[in-house]
């Protein structure tokens, strides 16, 4: 039987053999439209910038107007506008991953267009999903779109600080999470106040570290 | 809206078959999804219909079969099906799990004459 993806996915393989062989982890990184996907790249460049070299493909239907945000970083942005499109593909990251120069890149950053259910159907070759929530949004996200928090490492509930004028229920957030994926992890923050946000830099330098310190491969 | 771009891709490989078949008309194409993937059949059956115009496959029978998540226990061996989203194994409670069905997106056949 043949895989209706197989486009996608011979394409996605080829850019994770591509980024292991330099040595760049990417993030993919998905949400629904408004949860805070850019603020959160604006507090992690701010952060990480001075210790890391980032790169962003910045996902959008139209207009440069997340990346335009991100431009006083002095990091590499790439946009693609995916002209109504509700997701990105590994085609379109692998047309654009030329514009990057590899070698002097230790992590890339990819914002998925705004939406739950389409990014997580296709494989970009990242190293590992992102997923963004808001409680403004909700609690009931991991249970209405399982398969993103199946298959995402770690989720940030941004916004932790609206919490109080909100209906969310923490306890059922988290419980309907860890039923869907026991092992993933959970950051709670607010990417506006800062709460939260030193353990998600410590967790991603770990990840980026881990990566960049691992030995050379021989042939 | 994945269901536009799936059934995109399903079109080049079905006109591709029928261009390697030799074939004149393509009247039936068989499909399978897995519950996780969250396909609409019937956008998805509008978006292959749209897809497809003006092709050999244009009048072609789209039939899409749906199979539900069943996941194997690492732990203790277990297959079972997942209900109400629930990823655990349902007897040793394991979140150890390694995905057998859920996540297909097949074309088990393409007829045509």
């Amino acid at each position: 039987m043949k895989n209706i993806l197989d486009r996608n996915q011979n394409k996605a393989n080829e850019v994770r053999n591509l980024l292991a062989s330099r040595k760049v982890l990417m993030v993919n990184i998905i949400s629904s439209p408004g949860a805070g996907k850019t603020t959160l790249l604006e507090r992690t460049c701010e952060a990480l910038a001075s210790k890391f070299r980032i790169g962003v493909i910045e996902g959008d239907v139209t207009t440069d107007r997340d990346a335009q945000r991100l431009k006083k970083y002095n990091i590499p942005i790439v946009v693609i506008n995916t002209e109504g499109g509700c997701h990105l593909d590994s085609h379109s990251i692998s047309k654009v991953l030329d514009s990057f120069d590899l070698d002097n890149l230790d992590v890339l950053f990819v914002e998925n267009v705004g939406n739950l259910i389409c990014p997580s159907q296709f494989d970009l070759g990242e190293t590992f999903k992102l997923a963004v929530v808001s409680t403004a949004e909700g609690d009931d996200k991991p249970d209405k779109y399982p398969m993103l928090f199946r298959e995402a490492k770690a989720v940030l509930l941004n916004k932790i600080d609206l919490i109080q004028y909100t209906n969310f229920n923490h306890e059922n957030f988290t419980r309907d999470l860890k039923k869907i994926n026991g092992k993933i992890l959970q950051f709670d923050v607010s990417c506006t106040r800062g709460d939260g946000l030193e353990e998600w830099f410590k967790w991603i330098t770990d990840q980026i570290s881990h990566l960049t310190s691992e030995p050379e491969a021989y042939f | 809206m994945h269901e536009i771009k799936i059934a995109e891709d399903l079109s080049v490989i079905v006109l591709e078959t029928a261009k390697k078949e030799n074939l004149s008309k393509i009247t039936k194409v068989n499909i399978t999804f897995g519950q996780l993937i969250q396909i609409v059949p019937d956008i998805f059956r509008f978006a292959f219909d749209e897809a497809v115009k003006n092709s050999v496959a244009q009048e072609a029978e789209l039939t899409i079969e749906v199979i539900p998540v069943m996941m194997k226990c690492i732990n203790c061996g277990n297959d079972f099906q997942v209900v109400e989203n629930r990823f655990s194994c349902n007897v040793c409670n394991s979140t150890d799990l390694e995905i057998i069905h859920g996540k297909e997106l097949f074309i088990k056949s393409i007829e045509g004459e």
